[in-house]
């Protein structure tokens, strides 16, 4: 399907090729301009991905060892219970994130596409958290927890509830970090679907009042539809980006208290920097990449057909 | 939503999200008042929210403690090389994917969108032991061992950052809606390829190469974990490692903390008001496209 014809130096047409690319030659330059970029895409992705299979099946240690194991590693985090424990609180994590991010940042979407005061203010007010590092944003959570001086228990304490351990307590913790993560992510939610809105064409809006719908009839019958492949794709990021978890929880509570915190990729650099058992390490590697890649193929899979959602 | 009429509704609205908007601000404004506090003053009653008295002084004592100006310049030298260098790899990749035929293309096309699912999360074990044994740098002798290879240097930082294949399937989206006809005009003038590329594609992609800037930008000067397992020495520290390493050491000096985390927040809020079009549009795109 992809056979390229080459005109300039084969001017003895081949009658088996197939003539249905009219002009598809090839010109090395491309390959030139292409070669920076696969250079270093080969080096730093490619390679380092195989590599990380490999390592994957040996007990390597960074110093001497490597012998090969097999799947032993693999047999092993089926043992591992502090690695359950940070499946768990990765999947914990998402389940407390990624739906209540994509409601807020529907409800404020839909609330500042409206005609209303302040609108510029109001948006930049919901974005501003996401162009922060997280690393900036869990210092400043960090003293909103504060458990003696923080805002929070001030607060709390103000309007007469007993202030609590917020990072140190091993039942609050991860509550306290998927809190500052939802707030900190509302405004990207918010961005897309004000896109997402933006693109519903007005002519739906004004040929359901006509028919007499009333504004939930409106908002479930059209909007919500409508913005279907903005759900999906939200989503799926969100999904992904919970097993990517790693920067608030390194810096707030170093997976603790009694690993109540820890996740996947946290488990994955203790594991690899600070107890050097990279084989083992790279097997936790290997899992995150399946989940991720399968996540990947079935949005690539199924998360097109919503785009074919035609109206015009 | 659909008249204009300022009724009861907007009124609510209006102030339901101006309320929801200060809410969202109050971790931000505290960060910013406790950065201007006395530390008696925090550590009496947080329940002032204004400071009573204004300490500008608490952010020329913060940078004291520490190395800041020398964080802040490895955090922008990495990320102004990374940026550049992306651009143009990334551009060049995307140019030719979109523009010139040649064999493999597609197949080529398709093997760098495959990079897009690769969370660096999963290649940083690999990719640090193959610069920490890089042979004959760092000490190294020439099977990589014996020194520290390429940690604690700018090109173990940066190396790879440009490695993403993101920016060049954003160039390469862009590029493939220019029409057929400006390579036609460019060749029949005699124009090569590469000529092509720099007097006519390049010029004509200020809103790409804007956007991948930006996302470059604050992508590379908010990571936290490739610096964290590439340097262990405090003068090729980050501002994103040496935040929590000065919390470590300093303990709960909020105000300091405060107003050291607002400084290395600065460039983002600089970029961000500056270049909020191709912000705003950059996340729009990576949303759309994935």
């Amino acid at each position: 399907m992809l056979r390229s014809i080459n005109l300039s130096e084969d001017t003895k047409p081949k009658l088996k090729v197939k003539v249905k690319c009219n002009r598809q030659r090839t010109e090395k330059v491309g390959y030139l301009l292409l070669l920076p970029f696969y250079s270093f895409y080969f080096l730093f992705i490619l390679l380092p991905v195989t590599a990380v299979l490999f390592f994957s099946f040996t007990n390597y240690d960074f110093y001497k060892t490597m012998n090969w194991v097999g799947l032993k590693n693999y047999a092993n985090l089926f043992q591992d219970d502090i690695f359950a424990k940070s499946v768990w609180n990765t999947l914990r994590y998402g389940m407390m994130t990624v739906v209540p991010q994509m409601i807020f940042g529907l409800a404020v979407a839909i609330a500042l596409n409206g005609n209303i005061a302040f609108k510029k203010f109001c948006r930049s007010a919901f974005y501003t958290p996401y162009i922060f590092s997280m690393v900036a944003v869990s210092m400043i959570w960090m003293w909103m927890y504060d458990p003696s001086y923080g805002f929070i228990n001030s607060f709390l304490s103000a309007i007469g509830i007993a202030p609590k351990q917020w990072l140190f307590d091993a039942r609050y913790a991860m509550n306290a970090i998927t809190v500052m993560s939802v707030w900190k992510v509302i405004g990207y939610n918010m961005v897309i679907y004000l896109s997402g809105l933006q693109s519903i064409p007005s002519y739906l809006y004004e040929a359901a009042v006509v028919d007499g719908a009333n504004s939930w009839q409106r908002f479930t019958k059209i909007t919500l539809p409508m913005l279907a492949p903005t759900t999906f794709f939200l989503f799926v990021t969100a999904v992904i980006n919970t097993f990517k978890v790693f920067d608030a929880v390194n810096v707030m509570t170093n997976g603790g208290p009694m690993d109540s915190t820890t996740t996947m990729v946290h488990q994955i650099y203790n594991k690899a920097f600070m107890e050097f058992k990279m084989g083992y390490s790279c097997s936790m590697a290997v899992v995150m990449l399946i989940i991720i890649s399968a996540i990947t193929l079935a949005n690539m899979k199924y998360g097109n057909q919503g785009n074919d959602l035609d109206i015009g | 939503m659909k008249s204009t009429k300022k009724n009861k509704g907007y009124y609510l609205i209006s102030v339901i999200m101006l309320i929801s908007s200060v809410i969202m601000l109050i971790p931000l404004i505290m960060a910013f008042f406790t950065s201007l506090k006395p530390l008696s003053e925090i550590q009496t009653n947080a329940t002032t929210i204004l400071p009573k008295e204004w300490m500008w002084s608490n952010y020329a004592e913060a940078m004291k403690e520490g190395n800041w100006l020398r964080y802040m310049y490895n955090t922008a030298f990495v990320t102004t090389i990374t940026v550049v260098v992306s651009l143009v790899i990334n551009s060049m990749a995307g140019y030719a994917l979109a523009r010139i035929p040649f064999k493999g293309r597609e197949i080529l096309f398709f093997t760098a969108l495959l990079g897009m699912m690769i969370p660096p999360q999963v290649t940083m074990i690999p990719t640090f032991l193959m610069l920490k044994r890089m042979p004959l740098v760092g000490g190294n002798d020439i099977f990589g061992m014996g020194g520290s290879g390429l940690m604690n240097t700018y090109m173990g930082l940066i190396l790879p950052y440009i490695a993403g294949s993101f920016g060049v399937f954003l160039c390469r989206q862009f590029y493939i809606n220019f029409p057929d006809s400006l390579d036609d005009a460019a060749k029949i003038d005699g124009c090569s390829r590469i000529r092509a590329y720099f007097q006519i594609y390049i010029p004509l992609s200020k809103p790409v190469l804007a956007t991948l800037a930006v996302i470059k930008a604050s992508g590379t000067w908010s990571e936290y974990l490739w610096p964290l397992v590439i340097t262990n020495k405090d003068y090729m520290k980050t501002v994103q490692i040496a935040l929590p390493a000065f919390k470590q050491e300093t303990g709960t000096i909020w105000n300091l903390l405060m107003a050291a985390t607002i400084v290395t927040c600065l460039p983002l809020l600089i970029l961000f008001i500056f270049a909020q079009k191709y912000f705003i549009e950059g996340i729009v795109t990576t949303g759309i496209k994935g």
